[in-house]
């Protein structure tokens, strides 16, 4: 509530903030409901056909339609004498701006009997004629006033003799020519007039608030909205700030524990080495054993700290590519070399089919490898014992997906399989379609983020299809010769999976 | 409310708030056929069409205390569906009239139109405890409608006052819209001390608020006479 004292409005009671006052709670003025140029055509064609005078003034005693009938000579001619003027303006400050009441000088009209009259009051003229003033009400506040006149009233016979007594020199005979320019009538029919156009007023401004109100609340409506919406926006433009600068400390700190996690690493695996190779004396066979678990155990965790540097270099934007020229089927050779121990542990059988002509393309042979050696232990670690994988290379030819010529690099395994909903996520760092603590498959979840930026870097992209239960094929189509490296490889965890289109 | 001493000017705001169809707009209706043309406006209904539609009726009824103040009570209706945007249009309230169906198929409605109402009070800073509701249950006259019993119990439940109403004859309106006033001037009082400023007592409120209202066959006639209102 407000105890609004001195101008009314209310105080802003939300806490989000200071918003403007409603139309709704605002009084509306005469010249809001009112479209003035239409209204001003309206009173014109009305004081035409009735032959009388019509002024319509807003409550603070603004004109809003002005329209003279044939009172111009005959107040002129009354005006150019001083008394006149000074007569003359008193009447027209009583008709505009005075009381609506039956008081300085004003009375109650003349009527027909059982007229309602709605605070209609009569204001004589000092010249004898005389104005009908109409207070226009709407839901009980007076927006304004309608003044009718002057008119000659139908009982007026000469002028009055006050009229020479107060302007010497006036010459009657002229005044009374003028005079006969002005609607004489009776003053019941004047009232009865005033109140039909009172009427037609009610109407219109009936019509003009509802107007008035539906567009000043649908602007109001709109402008809500809006101003929620941009609140909104601000929230969601600090949380995706916060969000990033998140992101950027988790890269920092991966890279920087990695770094540290390695060195001492390096240092376990060098001396193991030395232990197992009998450099500080011989050691018996357990001891071998051991020492080269540990060396086992050491190289495996090496590997996964520098998958996660490479991660948070792409992450960083830190890494470049350089490209030479790469013979497809001998890459793939090496790192089907550097799986195969693994996958004959598991008894799984490798298959690789090159086309006729060998592949020659441009690449960073590095990553590329990585690339291979990624989706070929992706494979051999999802796939069952006994099972089998396929690596396929197809020969160079235009590829759509690319829109250049390219060829295909495909991985596909008897394996376990990747559910429907997961296959937009297998390529964000650190994701794993069994998230569980008790999972069966190793891994930090990085070798697909990799291999999807790195083929990007290559201008190439990477498809997946899978089937739970029946396997996965992984498919990389890479161009022949790749563009420029950009500066930046985009990571792939910045990236949102993107939303599932909305059904309605 | 609004009150402005300067303007010699007392605004009260009262929402007609419930599920769609529960008969919201009819209680104007009534109420706008009820109160002689003096002493109201034009029922106006704002409409807009378009993707976010707005809709609401409006009814000012107004009266002059003997102090030389004029009231304005100004009746809304604020259908539930734009109940988010619409509250902020009206979100000062200075009381409620929730109008429920009676019919028992239509509670889970009304259950729901009533945990919105506190919800949006809520959210737009209002404590829903300090705007008053009143309850009207409309449709008395349709099958499948709750017992007066079952009117009972929901009294009990809570502290508004309950109304049974068949507004499209007209009954039960004018009782709710006193028991709602009646809220309101409580209300008000407490916060800007009406019979101490204004020199407007309860009873003179009520009086002059329905001076102009037709309330023959109504409760509400007994209650101007005796005092008192709806429990």
């Amino acid at each position: 509530m407000s105890d609004g004292g001195d101008n009314g409005r209310p105080e802003p009671r939300d806490s989000r903030g200071e918003r403007p006052e409603s139309v709704l709670q605002r009084r509306l003025t005469l010249a809001d409901m009112l479209d003035v140029g239409t209204f001003n055509e309206l009173v014109k064609g009305f004081a035409d056909l009735y032959k009388l005078g019509i002024q319509v003034f807003d409550e603070k005693g603004n004109r809003l339609a002005y329209i003279k009938v044939g009172n111009g000579d005959f107040c002129g001619y009354v005006f150019s004498f001083p008394e006149g003027q000074r007569c003359c303006t008193q009447t027209v400050a009583r008709v505009k701006g005075g009381p609506l009441a039956t008081t300085q000088n004003a009375r109650a009209p003349q009527s027909a009997a059982g007229t309602k009259l709605h605070g209609m009051i009569t204001v004589p003229c000092f010249t004898g004629l005389r104005y009908l003033v109409l207070p226009i009400l709407w839901e009980g506040d007076v927006l304004g006033r309608v003044v009718f006149g002057p008119f000659t009233p139908e009982e007026m016979g000469e002028l009055p003799t006050s009229l020479t007594d107060l302007t010497p020199g006036i010459d009657l005979a002229m005044a009374q020519s003028y005079l006969s320019k002005i609607r004489r009538a009776p003053e019941s029919t004047i009232v009865k007039v005033l109140l039909h156009f009172a009427q037609l007023l009610e109407t219109l401004v009936a019509a003009g608030q509802k107007t008035y109100l539906t567009s000043q609340v649908h602007i109001e409506a709109t402008l809500e909205s809006n101003r929620d919406l941009e609140a909104q926006n601000r929230r969601l433009e600090q949380m995706n700030v916060q969000l990033k600068d998140m992101d950027r400390l988790k890269s920092s700190f991966l890279a920087t524990v990695s770094h540290e996690l390695r060195t001492p690493l390096t240092s376990i695996i060098g001396y193991s080495e030395m232990l197992a190779e009998g450099l500080v004396g011989s050691l018996n066979q357990e001891q071998t054993e051991y020492v080269r678990t540990i060396m086992d155990k050491g190289d495996t965790l090496l590997k996964l700290i520098s998958s996660i540097l490479d991660v948070t270099q792409i992450e960083a934007g830190k890494v470049r590519l350089t490209f030479e020229p790469v013979t497809v089927g001998d890459l793939i050779a090496s790192a089907i070399t550097s799986v195969r121990p693994q996958a004959q542990k598991k008894g799984l059988t490798i298959d690789m089919k090159l086309p006729g002509r060998k592949v020659e393309a441009r690449a960073d042979r590095e990553k590329l490898r990585q690339v291979m050696v990624n989706l070929l232990s992706n494979a051999v670690k999802f796939t069952p014992k006994g099972g089998w994988v396929q690596v396929l290379v197809t020969e160079v030819k235009f590829q759509p997906e690319i829109d250049a010529d390219g060829w295909r690099f495909v991985v596909q395994d008897s394996g376990v399989g990747i559910p429907a909903d997961q296959l937009e996520k297998i390529f964000q760092s650190f994701y794993q379609v069994d998230n569980s603590s008790t999972r069966e498959f190793g891994g930090a979840g990085l070798g697909l983020a990799i291999v999807k930026s790195y083929v990007e870097g290559h201008g190439g992209v990477v498809r997946v299809q899978s089937e739970l239960g029946q396997g996965s094929r992984f498919e990389v189509i890479l161009p022949v010769s790749p563009p420029p490296p950009r500066a930046v490889i985009s990571p792939p965890l910045s990236e949102a999976p993107p939303s599932p289109p909305e059904r309605f | 409310m609004q009150l402005n001493h300067a303007q010699r000017e007392l605004t009260v705001k009262v929402v007609y708030y419930g599920p769609g169809l529960s008969g919201k707009t009819t209680n104007l209706q009534m109420i706008h056929a009820r109160t002689a043309a003096e002493g109201r406006g034009k029922l106006l209904t704002v409409e807009t069409h378009d993707d976010r539609t707005l809709f609401f009726d409006l009814l000012p009824v107004f009266f002059h205390t003997k102090g030389g103040y004029t009231v304005k009570v100004k009746l809304f209706t604020v259908p539930g569906q734009v109940i988010h945007n619409a509250t902020r249009r009206v979100q000062n309230a200075d009381a409620v009239a929730f109008i429920a169906d009676s019919r028992r198929s239509a509670g889970q409605e009304n259950n729901s139109y009533w945990n919105n109402l506190q919800d949006n009070m809520r959210e737009n800073g209002l404590n829903a405890a300090q705007v008053p509701i009143v309850i009207q249950f409309n449709k008395r006259d349709l099958p499948d409608t709750k017992t007066d019993a079952e009117l009972e119990e929901t009294r009990a439940r809570g502290k508004e006052p309950v109304i049974g109403a068949v507004a499209i004859r007209g009954e039960g309106v004018l009782e709710t819209l006193f028991a709602v006033l009646q809220l309101a001037y409580r209300k008000m009082d407490e916060q800007a001390g009406l019979t101490r400023n204004l020199g407007l007592s309860e009873a003179e409120f009520l009086k002059l608020v329905f001076a102009r209202m037709d309330v023959d066959g109504t409760q509400v006639r007994d209650w101007l006479a005796a005092g008192g209102g709806p429990r």
